[in-house]
């Protein structure tokens, strides 16, 4: 599904061509200003099995910045932030295909171009032994934690771009 | 024929009464007998479980996973507007004001209340802590649990929120709240057994109509739950359990 191009945010905001696995691309605009996690609260939202969101709950919606009419019926990669790494969600799909749980620490952007940083869980719903849709909960993540993965994304992230470059 | 109803044994002692205040109306208005059982651990539920003799039960969510899932218990209601959460305190003296605060090596006291424990284990890792840095102290019940925090002889203690917040006044002045869940998908829900497949719909229909009738606000009163009780369907069990799925590692 083609996303339409973010509108440039009234504060700075650095400008990224983002390409999807769908085979689609947006542009977005990602500021600087970090959102808290809410304390006490999960994220919760289940998509199809293509990835569609289907349900989100009231933190979800309030934290994404999106109304929950925006977000029903769109691809999850609607959160994804430039500055997360592609190899970072690599084996997250493969993961949850298989019946497994999948875990990872992730940089989500906000409708607005601020972001919040979470610990996703992924996993299948199986219903009558056959994966019906998945579920993912983000909970707040430690904050030693990104610290430590926040030069390592950068680093693939810079490696990626550099295989991308021309 | 009479049928078990088991109630999980996480309730206040104070709700005793209105257990069996439903458990009476339940009766004289689907003409199905119950027998209330009320076991006062989570090893005298397993037993109960395990004999194979429990026919409707109000499970608390953890249990209610394998119970569904391994079991195949049907899921018909659950408490309309009430879901488990869960509240992390510290002594009024303590030096502790926020989660962050609390140090690898410190003692936490709980219960023997896995959904406390589990959702209590998330909520600490922000601050960087797992199960194996702590010094956890095992207490019988939240009283016990609020009297080690007040004393200071733990550093912190885990409630279930709703005990938490029947703590006497006096007691609750004496502790400061470190953080409060508010997960609003996580709740207790009715399970019946799938032998009774023929009785489920009047006891189902009995309980989801309480509320309607005058007196029935003084039974729900004493419950606890005063919205009374709403529809739950297989799916949203399952959407429960797989929430809680997550929240295991």
């Amino acid at each position: 599904m083609q996303l339409p191009d973010m509108i440039r945010p009234s504060a700075e905001a650095a400008e990224s061509r983002l390409h999807y696995t769908d085979g689609t691309s947006r542009t977005v605009f990602a500021t600087e200003v970090e959102v808290p996690f809410p304390e006490g609260r999960l994220i919760v939202s289940r998509t199809d099995l293509q990835g569609f969101i289907t349900h989100a709950n009231d933190a979800f919606v309030e934290l994404s910045g999106w109304e929950r009419g925006e977000l029903i019926g769109m691809p999850h990669h609607i959160l994804r932030h430039p500055d997360m790494p592609r190899v970072a969600f690599q084996g997250l799909w493969d993961t949850i295909k298989e019946g497994k749980k999948w875990h990872g620490y992730v940089k989500n952007l906000r409708k607005d171009g601020s972001y919040y940083w979470v610990y996703a869980t992924a996993v299948p719903n199986i219903r009558n032994g056959q994966i019906a849709g998945y579920t993912s909960v983000r909970r707040k993540p430690s904050r030693t934690r990104i610290n430590e993965l926040i030069p390592v994304y950068r680093q693939w992230l810079a490696q990626e771009q550099g295989n991308t470059a021309p | 024929m009479t049928l078990n109803f088991l109630i999980a044994p996480d309730f206040s002692p104070e709700r005793f009464a209105g257990w069996h205040m439903l458990n009476t109306l339940l009766q004289r208005r689907s003409g199905v007998q119950l027998h209330l059982l009320t076991p006062a651990s989570p090893a005298e539920q397993a037993a109960a479980l395990a004999q194979d003799k429990v026919d409707v039960v109000y499970a608390n969510p953890f249990d209610a996973a394998d119970m569904v899932r391994d079991k195949g218990y049907v899921p018909f209601a659950r408490p309309a507007g009430r879901f488990d959460e869960m509240v992390i305190a510290t002594g009024s003296n303590s030096s502790l004001q926020k989660l962050e605060d609390i140090q690898p090596g410190s003692r936490i006291a709980l219960t023997d209340n896995k959904d406390v424990r589990l959702i209590g284990l998330r909520l600490l890792e922000p601050a960087d802590l797992n199960e194996s840095l702590i010094e956890w102290v095992p207490v019988d019940s939240f009283q016990a649990a609020a009297r080690l925090a007040i004393k200071g002889e733990v550093e912190a203690s885990f409630f279930l929120a709703e005990a938490y917040a029947s703590l006497t006044r006096l007691t609750r002045s004496q502790l400061r709240v470190l953080v409060e869940s508010r997960i609003s998908d996580i709740s207790h829900v009715l399970l019946a057994h799938p032998r009774i497949a023929g009785e489920l719909p009047r006891i189902s229909q009995a309980l989801l109509g309480i509320g309607q009738q005058r007196g029935d606000s003084d039974v729900l009163e004493a419950l606890g739950l005063p919205k009374g009780f709403e529809p739950m369907t297989q799916e949203e069990a399952e959407f429960m359990i797989d929430l809680m799925d997550t929240l295991l590692d």
